[in-house]
């Protein structure tokens, strides 16, 4: 909590005391009048002290948001896409998305093109080796001979293509993991805001906290019910949660306890 | 064999399908959800289910749910393919009548034997 907000808080509390003492004073005196002008100055205080919280964790959100909003990140995606300006944390983890989305697409792009590539070879190299071997044997006629060594040639040839192709193609593989620099800074921007964000919103339940503390309002607490259905996504931190399990293993231990 | 992959983003759906092709398995159909999968299934030419768990709209539990109540298709055998690893989901799943269980990220060997060992289930009660 911020040092200028504890002190208007304690402000209040000492006025609330103060307020007290007057206020029973001026019952025991019979002075009614006066005292339901003390009871109502001190709840018009208490309104004002929460509201000027409000607004003043409201401005410091909407700064924060804004400052998110105008930094450097922008400058790098442009540079990379030429589109849009990205002006927002939704935008951006959109974008991280994408990224991601076009890297493990062009990169299974490459695999589908290369498989095919690797494949001819490996069918061209066994054909060759089965008539290869027969030559060893002596077991070749002259004109399989001629037509082996011409095969041999269309082969070396195939081989020294595929391998270019095979080549550009793991280059462009490499290269699409660009995108893992690119999406860290972004979500590393996001990761700041949201705990920029959490640290006010941390603040205004502490400040809530003690308006409630003050007031002597009382709230009932809503028990969280985690819902498995929905599911959680990918684990993180497993190693410390002993209720996730760790690896492909355990979960066929588990099942296999119960009998599959 | 047609198998229908569930799963809400286009590359696991991608990689899934490169692996089953692999295998063997070319006839393959794709949803994005349970909501979009389950009238896939109605059509009755879906012979086994890959699915994920964590989708919008309906979940992978709840499609695996919904096609063990239909008389028509609870017979079809259904592999889960999720990053959900709590152990209660693994025991709901396992309850809720699922085939088998691999969580992401997987290696295509986890997927072979899973899905072999599924077969192997279905030809032994023949």
């Amino acid at each position: 909590m911020s040092d200028s907000s504890k002190l208007r808080l304690g402000e209040f509390e000492a006025q609330v005391k103060d307020g007290a003492v007057d206020l029973i004073n001026r019952i025991e005196t019979g002075d009614f009048a006066g005292a339901i002008k003390i009871i109502q100055d001190l709840s018009e205080s208490r309104h004002n002290n929460f509201y000027n919280e409000v607004g003043y964790l409201t401005r410091s959100l909407h700064d924060a948001i804004r400052d998110f909003k105008v930094d450097s990140v922008d400058q790098l995606v442009d540079q990379v896409d030429g589109a849009s300006k990205i002006t927002d944390a939704t935008d951006r983890l959109n974008y991280v998305i994408d990224m991601t989305n076009r890297a493990a697409n062009t990169t299974m792009d490459m695999v589908d093109s290369s498989v095919p590539v690797a494949s001819q070879l490996q069918d061209q190299a066994r054909d060759l080796r089965k008539d290869w071997g027969r030559l060893i044997q002596r077991d070749l006629t002259p004109a399989e001979f001629r037509e082996l060594y011409k095969r041999i040639d269309v082969f070396l040839q195939t081989a020294d293509e595929s391998a270019t192709t095979l080549h550009s193609n793991l280059n462009a593989i490499l290269l699409e993991q660009g995108y893992q620099d690119l999406t860290g800074q972004v979500i590393t921007r996001v990761t700041e805001l949201i705990r920029d964000v959490e640290e006010k919103l941390v603040h205004l339940v502490a400040v809530a906290g003690r308006v409630d503390s003050i007031s002597g309002m009382e709230h009932e607490e809503e028990e969280s019910e985690i819902d498995d259905t929905k599911g959680h996504g990918p684990a993180i931190n497993s190693d410390n949660n002993p209720e996730v399990l760790n690896s492909q293993d355990e979960v066929d231990d588990l099942l296999s306890s119960l009998g599959f | 064999m047609k198998i229908l992959i569930v799963d809400d983003f286009s590359t696991m759906r991608r990689i899934i399908k490169n692996l089953l092709r692999d295998l063997g398995f070319t006839n393959t159909v794709e949803a994005d959800d349970g909501t979009t999968a389950l009238p896939i299934l109605q059509t009755g030419t879906i012979d086994f289910l890959v699915t994920d768990w964590n989708m919008p709209g309906m979940t992978g539990i709840e499609l695996l749910r919904s096609v063990r109540a239909d008389e028509k298709l609870k017979t079809i055998p259904v592999l889960m393919v999720t990053a959900e690893a709590k152990r209660d989901q693994i025991i709901a799943a396992a309850q809720a009548g699922v085939n088998g269980y691999v969580v992401k990220p997987f290696t295509a060997v986890a997927l072979k034997e899973k899905i072999e060992k599924i077969f192997e289930r279905i030809d032994a009660g023949k």
